[in-house]
Order: C-alpha cells, then structure tokens, then sequence
C-alpha cells in the first residue's frame, strides 16, 4: 500500500517536470522544428487592457487596421478589470475577420503558426485557486529550445518554455482562436469548427465577405451541404444568382435527397425568371421535406412565391 | 407616472421582441444555420431577445451607467453573440428554482445573469473575466 502511494507520488513529481502534451510535439516529425512570425504588429497593453491589446495585435496581422483604444468600448468591462471570451470572438468578426476556435492542443496553436496565423490565447498566468487571467498572442516556437514567443503584455517578444505556457494555457481549457482574412483557413482542426464559425461571420460580417469565405471552405470540402448553402445563401444576397445557383446545383447533386437545397435553388431560379425550373424545383423539394412541418411551410412560401410571380406575367 | 413608467417599458420590451424576430435571409431562403443545427437556431433569439429586454430595465441601466458602460454598447455587445453563444448565456435560465412567486425570481436570476455578465457579482462560471 505504502509502496503503491510512492509510485504514485512520484508520478506525480515526474509530471511536473514536463507539462503533458509538451513531448508529444517536440518528438513529433510532422512539425517544423521552429518558425517565427517576426513581422506581427505589436501593442504594448495599458492598465488591464490585455484583451483589446491581444485582439488589436490579432487583427492588425491580417491588416485589419484597428488600435486598441477603438476596441476598448466593444470587448473591455471597466468593473472587472478584463475581457470576456465570448466578446473576444464577436468583436474579431464585428471587424472582419473570420474567428475560428482551434483544437485545445499544443500541436494545433504549432500548425497554426507555421502556416502564417498567429494564435490568440487565454492563460491564466496565476494558479486555478488564485486565477490570473490573461490574453496574449502567440508568434513563434523553437522544438529543439522548447521554447514558444508571445506578443504578451508590455513585453514584445515574451519567452516562455513550452511547458510552462502548456500548463498555464491548460488553465483557460486551452481556449485560443485565429483571426483570419475571409478567404483564409485554418491549418489546424476539421470542417467543424470553420462551419461554426462561418455562420456567425454570415451574419456578422455581410454577405459579400461570407461568401469569399465560404467559397474558399467549399473548395477545401466539396460537397459539404452547409458549406454549399451558406456559400449559395450569401452569394444570393449580395445579387450573384450565377454563383448561388452553381452553388445549390452542386448541393443538389451531392445532395440529391435535401429539400433544402432544391428549395433555395428554386429561389434562385426565381430570382433568375427561370419560373419553370424553379417550380420543378420547389416541387422536387416539397416531396423531399417528408413530415417536416416547419420545413413544408417554408416550401410552401417559396411555391406561392413563383405562383405570385406567373401572375403578375 | 408609474403607469407611464410601466406603458413604456411594455412599449420598449415589444420594440425589441420584434426586432429580434427579423430574418437575414429574405425570401423564402431556408438559412444556412437552419441547416446546420435546425435545434439550436430558433433557441438563439429567443434567448438573445430575453437577455436584451433585460438589458433596457431601467435599473439594469442605471448600474451599467455606474460600471462605466454605455447601455447602448452593452446591447451592442449582445447583438453580436451568435445563437450559440446566447444560448450559452441563457441556459442557466432553466435552472432557475421554480415555485412559488416564479416571475419575480426569474427575473431576479435574469439580473443575477446580467451584473455576472457585467462582473460585478460571480455567479455563474461560464462569465469568466480576464486580466
């Protein structure tokens, strides 16, 4: 028994050396062994200010031209001397930028960095029981040195060891995001993320932007049925009924059996004075709806609508 | 006076009610978002809508006044959460005890809700702020 807690406890001494997470990447081939991202702009914070700071560094990366007092009044609260997370991620798309929350581990802030995107992220720089949060940016790594370096505070180029930001990062649940130009990706994670992400900058940012996004997510994930109709949906706002009709044909090839498809199609073709295709299509996407109800009654609106139209011809 | 008071909160909460039920897809367009997580989505709304009626009380206002922030920036500030988001800060609303003199303590929990969000109390745990 006595000999089990002894084990146990030096477990425990031998976790504390290297952070968990931190040798799988230093051993791992697949990562460039060190990149640094030099030409990041950088915003020395004042007072508590380490958010609109952060966020002001993330931003001007991308050439999103906004300084840290103008961000001040969107993500700052005076009373509790910080920034909340969720406002962190809704002032970035309020600014243009696609803010997509990437993987909780080290090797993914890594992919990031070596693919050109700074990485902003949330530690707590004191311990969980006497928390000391704090936003910072991260610009650059060193595998060999195991060491990683911020935008971080007053201090420009901060240094940290991999394991000590590992373990304070840990504490915020290795919360960290990227802010990119509509257009861009992330290197890191899956189509999940970018899909959350895109449907708050389709409404944050306008369908113009969207739509270059959703574009270029599209591209990367054929056939992905969100993604087409987000792209069809924003290029159908903006006037571009060519490029939305592509989009929601291709929705429904690669998605024969979606009502939705064949209805914001029949919308399109509509907007295009197709009136024939566009009712075989709304027809095609009411026998699809099946027992939806909310969905029949919005296919049904989009059938009155072309009925409307012939009238009115 | 008080009536007067009354007429235009009624008057403010309706106001903001239907903004929030206003579409961005016009037509008979079925939203990207509806098709991603049909569940989540009219949630969103609803959830955004109670947070900003809770936002123009007059008292809630008075207390952002005193913390430094401008109501309008505040509501601003709700506007841009996604469904998701909102959702998130809302949820806590179900758990709300019931029984009791229920509409009286929702929305003493509403206000607990909002002074978190705001950081002057440090109820609920997903309001965390940072240095």
């Amino acid at each position: 028994m006595i000999l089990k807690s002894f084990i146990l406890a030096f477990a425990f001494l031998l976790s504390a050396c290297v952070a968990t997470g931190v040798r799988e990447v230093t051993q791992n081939p697949q990562f460039p062994r060190q990149h640094e991202l030099t030409e990041t702009p950088f915003f020395p914070q004042e007072l508590y200010h380490c958010g609109p700071a952060a966020l002001a560094t993330a931003l001007n990366a991308i050439d999103v031209k906004v300084s840290p007092d103008q961000l001040v009044p969107e993500v700052y609260i005076p009373s509790r001397k910080g920034s909340l997370q969720i406002e962190m991620l809704a002032a970035a798309r309020r600014h243009g930028a696609l803010a997509v929350k990437i993987e909780p581990e080290l090797g993914a802030v890594l992919k990031e960095i070596s693919a050109g995107n700074v990485v902003l992220v949330m530690q707590n720089l004191g311990l969980s029981w006497a928390p000391s949060w704090h936003y910072a940016v991260v610009v650059g790594y060193d595998l060999d040195k195991e060491l990683i370096w911020l935008r971080s505070g007053t201090f420009e180029r901060f240094e940290m060891s991999l394991s000590a930001f590992q373990r304070t990062w840990a504490r915020s649940k290795y919360w960290a995001f990227v802010a990119l130009k509509p257009g861009d990706l992330p290197a890191s994670g899956g189509v999940e993320a970018v899909i959350s992400a895109l449907i708050t900058y389709e409404k944050n940012a306008g369908a113009a932007k969207a739509s270059v996004a959703y574009a270029a997510a599209a591209k990367r994930w054929p056939g992905n049925l969100v993604l087409l109709t987000g792209l069809g949906n924003s290029a159908y706002v903006t006037g571009d009924f060519t490029s939305a009709a592509a989009a929601f044909r291709e929705a429904t090839s690669a998605h024969p059996d979606s009502a939705v498809a064949h209805n914001n199609l029949a919308n399109v073709q509509l907007a295009q004075g197709e009136v024939k295709a566009a009712k075989l299509s709304a027809e095609k996407a009411l026998q699809l709806a099946g027992g939806d109800q909310k969905l029949q009654s919005q296919i049904q609106k989009t059938i009155d609508e072309i009925n409307a139209y012939s009238i009115k011809k | 006076m008080n009536f007067v008071k009354r007429l235009f909160s009624a008057f403010l909460a309706a106001s903001i009610l239907f903004t929030g039920s206003i579409q961005t897809v016009q037509a008979a367009m079925i939203s990207t978002e509806q098709v991603a997580e049909s569940s989540i989505t009219s949630q969103g709304n609803q959830d955004r809508t109670l947070i900003v009626a809770a936002l123009s009380r007059e008292d809630v206002q008075a207390a952002l006044v005193a913390r430094g922030i401008d109501p309008a920036q505040a509501q601003d500030r709700v506007a841009a959460l996604t469904d998701e988001e909102a959702s998130v800060v809302a949820s806590q609303l179900d758990t709300a005890p019931a029984g009791g003199i229920i509409g009286a303590i929702v929305l003493i929990f509403l206000v607990l809700l909002l002074t978190d969000i705001l950081g002057f109390t440090k109820i609920f745990p997903f309001t965390r702020s940072v240095r």
